[in-house]
């Protein structure tokens, strides 16, 4: 019947279309057998792939702003005396805005920057110097820098843009008060400027010295990558997990000082958790005596201070945001306690 | 004499080549290298996650690289909680083409999901999937499922509109030329309903680059074509063969029924594979009612024929089994871009059955398709389909 070998015919025509639409769809279910890998999951499954493993977890990638390095680097400035005796500190700091950073495996980001990282240094003074931070712009946009602390009007980093390509601006104050600080560029729009890396920490220590303590310096920061005003990583010192597949070494029975700033922006807070343990809590660092003996502290924006505790136990402890979305994002880490054996006295436990 | 033939013909060659040899010089300084001609701004990565499968204790994720240039796939999330992932055949994406992104998670049965997928730039793309639901092994089981909701929505209802024949049978002209244009005003709101999915398949789940809103219209006018020249040749042929012009209309009419069941099996299939169990429902009840006024379409023509019972049953196996064949390649191997193609090539087989209808009613009298029979029944086509998708 001719009607019917026509209906046929139309029948293979949309076949026809229909197949090649599916192939069109599933391209590569013609490739061929590769080499098997394995990786463990958070919850212990053991995934087996022949493709490629996404994982900003277990994958040491080699960053290059070392989280490791920032965290016990102080910079105490080039040192000069006044005739009546007072120190000087001198500082140079060196604003871009052009470079792009692998911030988690296989993420680039363009970060502005303090001397080449983000956060910036960790400059140092004792209270009563004068410190003298020389800033040199090399960014394309106006950069400044604005000291939290007591300082002239002038010395404020807001209302002395500096030009890019080159422009210069010294600042110099006395340091003070007592405590951490953050610094960062004070340019409008001021959210930009502080999200894409322009910060950095500001110590001013007590003429009296605090204790000798294993120190470190926390900067808990986050990244928009895709610009929506919605952080897509959070971190203690810019790069996510970095504490966790590179656990921070302290001893037993050693005095740990972590000086913590929270430059997160978008979110109305951040906190730390410290895990088998509780610290002394200063809160700004303005106080010699802590306000708190807890394992929580809750951080709204430049918000910072001062935590102490020593572990008793050896092993490894987590610290993270107890915002888990923070701590699922990359706000994680973990210190390995060691026996310490340049301890005088240790008690094991129930002894 | 010889001669100037010779270079009039030179000529007209030469005068087809010149134009064309000035096309490729201006293509070639548009697009060529070193043109910066269309340099219209930074271009932007873009993929698309065309499909999510949930397995046990993995969430399966197809990515396609739908943007202007290559992408890196470089991170994975549930819910925007970074989660470590394998990607097949490897994260490197090219244009169109996809990859696999297994994310290992336990998730729970219909709860809804957010996947998301982050590039190297740091862009972040997310699918939300509004009840996880294990995706679909093909077990005969399923199948023979699939088969008996087919033919709850294809083939019964087709039947039941075609036992309207011996009413049709009964009628004067005008009022049979007032069903022909009913059932041209069902088809037209059927074939605009099928755009209108189409389309909406495209904004949810097709890259921008695919220019979805063109591909409808390219494939319905080429379906619409394809089935005109087909058609045209089969109403002929009925003049030289035992096939009657009645019997040829209704046979395209079902034909075009039937790639437009098939876009409808594809949809409840797509809907049960992707875990909404109330949309999938809803489908259902609604593409059973709507597929019973196709019975009348194809009633309509065939009731100035000496009906054979064989002949009606078949006309309705042709509009109404492809609902089943639809629901197997919509639950099993589901796709958009696959998804679209057929609801576009339904869209234009109604089409081009309106057409053939609106023919045969000047054939048989209307030459300007003006009279109140028909007026009113097109209008009344299109109210009835209307009614009955609120309805639904
Ligand atoms: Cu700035």
């Amino acid at each position: 019947m001719v009607a019917s070998r026509s209906g046929i015919m139309m029948v293979l025509i949309v076949a026809m279309v229909a197949i090649s639409a599916i192939f069109f769809v599933f391209p590569e279910g013609i490739n061929a057998q590769k080499e098997e890998k394995t990786f463990v999951t958070h919850s212990g499954g053991v995934v087996k792939t022949t493709g490629e493993i996404l994982d900003p977890l277990y994958t040491s990638a080699t960053v290059e702003f070392d989280p490791m390095e920032f965290l016990r680097d102080f910079n105490y400035g080039r040192v000069t005396q006044l005739s009546d005796g007072t120190t000087v500190r001198e500082f140079t700091i060196i604003a871009n805005d052009d470079e792009i950073m692998e911030v988690s495996p296989g993420i680039f980001y363009n970060v502005w920057t303090f001397n080449g990282t983000v956060p910036g240094p960790t400059i140092r003074a004792t209270e009563g110097d004068i410190v003298r931070v020389k800033f040199i712009n090399n960014g394309e946009k106006e950069h400044t820098i604005h000291f939290h602390g007591i300082h002239p009007a002038g010395m404020d980093g807001v209302f002395e843009p500096v030009g890019g390509n080159g422009g210069q601006f010294v600042y110099e104050f006395e340091s003070g008060p007592v405590g951490v600080h953050p610094y960062h560029c004070h340019v409008m729009p001021l959210e930009e400027h502080i999200v894409h890396g322009l910060y950095g920490v500001f110590i001013v220590d007590p003429k009296e010295e605090r204790p000798p303590a294993d120190e470190m310096v926390m900067v808990l920061n986050g990244l928009d990558t895709d610009f929506d005003t919605e952080n897509n990583f959070y971190a203690a010192n810019t790069i996510p997990f970095y504490y966790q597949h590179h656990p921070i070494q302290i001893n037993t029975d050693e005095l740990i000082r972590v000086y913590v700033v929270n430059m997160v922006e978008f979110d109305p807070i951040n906190n730390f958790h410290l895990h088998g343990n509780l610290y002394k809590y200063y809160p700004t660092g303005t106080d010699i005596v802590p306000s708190f003996y807890t394992d929580m502290i809750t951080l709204s924006q430049t918000e910072r201070g001062i935590m102490e505790f020593e572990y008793e136990y050896p092993g490894k402890y987590l610290f993270h945001a107890h915002k888990v979305e923070f701590s699922e994002k990359g706000w994680v880490g973990i210190f390995m306690v060691h026996e310490n054996k340049n301890a005088v006295e240790s008690e094991g436990y129930g002894t | 004499m010889e001669l100037s033939n010779k270079s009039s013909k030179v000529k007209m060659i030469a005068s087809g080549i010149i134009p064309f040899a000035f096309l490729v010089i201006m293509i070639a300084y548009i697009f060529g290298p070193g043109s910066d001609l269309l340099d219209l701004g930074i271009p932007l990565p873009e993929i698309t996650m065309e499909k999510v499968d949930f397995v046990d204790s993995e969430i399966q994720v197809t990515v396609r690289n739908t943007g202007p240039m290559p992408v890196e796939v470089a991170m994975a999330d549930i819910n925007d909680r970074i989660q470590p992932a394998a990607v097949e055949p490897d994260r490197y994406l090219d244009r169109y083409e996809t990859a696999l992104v297994r994310i290992p998670f336990e998730w729970n049965e219909a709860e809804p999901y957010i996947i998301g997928i982050t590039v190297e730039d740091g862009t972040r793309f997310e699918k939300e999937i509004e009840a996880a639901a294990p995706a679909l092994e093909p077990t005969l089981e399923l199948a023979v499922f699939f088969a008996i909701i087919g033919t709850y929505v294809g083939i019964i209802p087709v039947m039941i509109g075609l036992l309207w024949l011996p009413f049709i049978k009964k009628i004067k002209k005008s009022k049979y030329h007032f069903f022909l244009a009913l059932t041209a005003g069902l088809l037209l709101f059927l074939g605009i309903d099928s755009i209108e999915e189409a389309i909406q398949v495209s904004d949810e789940s097709l890259a921008d680059s695919f220019n979805g809103t063109l591909l409808i219209a390219t494939i319905t006018i080429l379906s619409f074509l394809g089935l005109h020249y087909t058609g045209e040749k089969l109403i002929k042929k009925s003049e030289t063969s035992r096939l009657t012009k009645p019997v040829a209309i209704a046979l395209m009419i079902a034909i075009g029924i039937g790639l437009h069941n098939f876009g409808e099996g594809l949809a409840i299939g797509a809907a049960v594979g992707l875990g909404s169990i109330a949309f999938s429902t809803f489908l259902i009840v609604g593409f059973a009612l709507h597929n019973t006024t196709e019975g009348i379409a194809i009633a309509s023509p065939m009731s100035r024929e000496k009906t054979v019972i064989w002949k009606l049953a078949a006309m309705g196996m042709i509009a109404g089994a492809p609902a089943i064949f639809g629901a197997w390649v919509g639950g099993f191997v589901y796709s958009p871009f696959s998804s679209v193609i057929f609801l576009s090539i339904g869209a234009g087989a109604i089409f081009q059955v309106i057409m053939t209808i609106l023919k045969w009613i000047r054939v048989e009298g209307d030459k300007n398709l003006s009279s109140a029979a028909v007026v009113s029944g097109f209008a009344i086509g299109m109210l009835i389909m209307y009614a009955t998708s609120i309805l639904v």
